[in-house]
């Protein structure tokens, strides 16, 4: 007995230890980053570097909105807010035709489905940017709204046709029955009952629209119409090695998501792992 | 389901924005690459047909196989590192208990953040300029190294960025595979008189191989055509050591402005990635046979 105790309280201390590791190692780069977009620009290069600012100033926050950032914010806002949107409405759609109905060809959309999800950005960025040239939609923000949906979209459907799936098909008969259409009882039944499955689509379509750098970087050219992550990118040409801004703008385009994403995570994980997503 | 027998096509009306839209931004695009790729570009002017010029100028161009080891031995070093650490984060954090619910959230924040922040805050952290590594150098009492001047430092640098950011997706996707084991087979093991490492051997990787495969392949898709991270954290250098195909494409497409010669390496990169995934299901088939899995 006395050795199990010993045992039990040794793997407490190791599970404790491991904890903490596993928290320094996941959360330091972001606060280090934060303490040091608050630290006056003689403090930030000074060694050996202390951890907490020893005055704490707002400068760099400042110079970055003087820069234009505020721009970028509203740009960054428009576009995620744009492709949520065209998202869930395209992709609710598309997730009860597949949750709901027998039809040829729909072995090969799931397998399009998972196709298109598996495509890494990357390899589509100069094809994406060619045919987006072709059709005069570089530089304009309804072009990557439209692109972003695209690649977005798979997911959404995903995520949505499981939780439909998971819905009682009654509930949608009886409406019908009480002389609604299959769209008003798509519109009034179906959908207020997936808003756990929605929210969970709409967290995955905001994270990527909010923090996408690629695609932006490529199809989006002048000062008017970049987004948060392109300004950051141009500030780190332009400020080089200055740290205090380019981490100050990096701040800016962290912590509101982060504060969406701590009120909504468990949606999101349940998202990841494309499963319904149970309220 | 009961209308599906009335009218078969139904569904499509249902389906059809989202299909018009998956044409028009990714299928579209890939032929348009193919047509592309096959055409003389310069400064984004679609010139004469060209055959295959342009791949033959980029398969022979004295960096295409610097870029293609650089990303073979990356992926490679954090596919490996990323699913182990996620792995064991996995199994550690598999309770639901209060800290461990909140320690997932915490490993899941280098994920949602955004890949080009991420990658900003560790180039600061190994920038010579932060005074970090200096001080870590002089406790360990070795010389500092100037990270990412140094093309193995950097190299590791870059792999450290994956493990640090996409750890988290692993966790998330094998800790799903766990949750779809039903207790009371481990419970039954148990009773039978298994240890722990017998029920993780023969029991939990057993049926943990569909969430294996799903989280390796999705890793290696990753990892394979990473742009982000040598792009900021490292500008590819030094002396290309991170030159990846990813990066390498952009550059030839926005800096040498060739489309031609960058939709070529793009539909060269896509056959990479199917090849790196053909090879991967073909070494897991292998293992089926062994012991191990």
């Amino acid at each position: 007995m006395i050795f199990e105790s010993h045992s039990g309280l040794l793997r407490r201390l190791l599970r404790g230890l491991l904890s903490v590791i596993i928290v320094v190692a996941a959360l330091f780069p972001i606060f280090w980053g934060l303490m040091t977009s608050l630290k006056p620009t003689r403090d930030i290069v000074q060694f050996p570097p202390s951890l907490l600012p020893a005055t704490v100033t707002f400068e760099h926050y400042v110079t970055i909105f003087k820069a234009g950032a505020f721009g970028f914010l509203l740009n960054s806002l428009l576009v995620s807010a744009g492709t949520v949107v065209i998202c869930l409405g395209i992709g609710a759609l598309a997730a009860y035709g597949l949750a709901r109905f027998e039809f040829p060809g729909k072995r090969a959309v799931m397998v399009a489905i998972i196709a298109v999800m598996s495509i890494p950005v990357a390899s589509l960025l100069i094809p994406t940017y060619t045919l987006i040239a072709e059709i005069g939609l570089v530089n304009t923000h309804i072009g990557l709204i439209l692109v972003y949906s695209a690649y977005q979209l798979p997911i959404v459907i995903w995520i949505l046709a499981a939780y439909y799936q998971s819905l009682p098909i009654e509930l949608e008969w009886s409406a019908m029955m009480d002389g609604y259409s299959r769209l008003q009882a798509l519109w009034k039944v179906v959908l207020p009952l997936s808003r756990p499955g929605l929210i969970a689509a709409g967290l995955f379509v905001v994270v990527f629209a909010w923090n996408d750098f690629v695609v932006a970087v490529t199809l989006l050219s002048s000062e008017e119409t970049r987004t948060l992550p392109i300004g950051i990118y141009n500030f780190l040409g332009f400020y080089g090695r200055e740290w205090g801004p380019l981490l100050a703008a990096s701040m800016v385009s962290t912590i509101p998501l982060l504060v969406v994403f701590v009120i909504l995570q468990r949606y999101f994980m349940a998202g990841m792992t494309n499963g319904s997503v149970k309220g | 389901m009961m209308d599906g027998q009335r009218t078969p096509f139904q569904a499509y009306r249902y389906l059809l924005p989202a299909l018009v839209l998956e044409v028009g931004f990714v299928f579209a695009p890939l032929a348009l690459s193919l047509y592309y790729s096959v055409h003389r570009v310069r400064y984004y002017q679609l010139g004469d047909f060209n055959g295959l010029q342009n791949y033959i100028d980029i398969l022979s161009h004295r960096l295409f196989l610097n870029s293609f080891l650089v990303t073979c031995s990356f992926s490679l070093m954090a596919l490996t590192l990323t699913f182990a650490t996620g792995f064991g984060l996995a199994l550690f954090l598999n309770r639901d208990t209060a800290g461990s619910i909140l320690l997932r959230t915490v490993v899941l924040l280098p994920y949602v953040i955004a890949m080009l922040v991420g990658s900003m805050l560790l180039k600061w952290i190994f920038s010579t300029d932060a005074g970090l590594v200096p001080l870590a150098a002089a406790w360990f009492d070795v010389a500092s190294p100037t990270v990412l001047a140094d093309p193995e430092y950097a190299m590791a640098a870059m792999v450290a960025n994956g493990i640090w950011r996409d750890s988290a997706f692993a966790m998330v996707m094998l800790l799903a595979g766990l949750r779809s084991i039903p207790p009371n087979l481990i419970q039954a093991a148990r009773i039978d008189g298994a240890g722990s490492y017998m029920i993780f051997r023969r029991i939990i990787l057993p049926l943990l191989r569909p969430a294996i495969l799903i989280t390796l392949i999705r890793l290696l898709l990753h990892f394979a055509n990473v742009l982000t991270f040598p792009l900021i954290l490292t500008g590819g250098g030094p002396n290309n050591a991170t030159d990846t195909l990813a990066l390498r494409i952009f550059r030839i497409g926005f800096e040498d402005f060739d489309l031609g010669k960058a939709n070529a390496m793009a539909i060269v990169l896509c056959l990479f990635n199917i090849a790196a995934v053909v090879l991967l299901l073909a070494v897991f088939r292998k293992t089926r046979g062994g012991q191990s899995l």
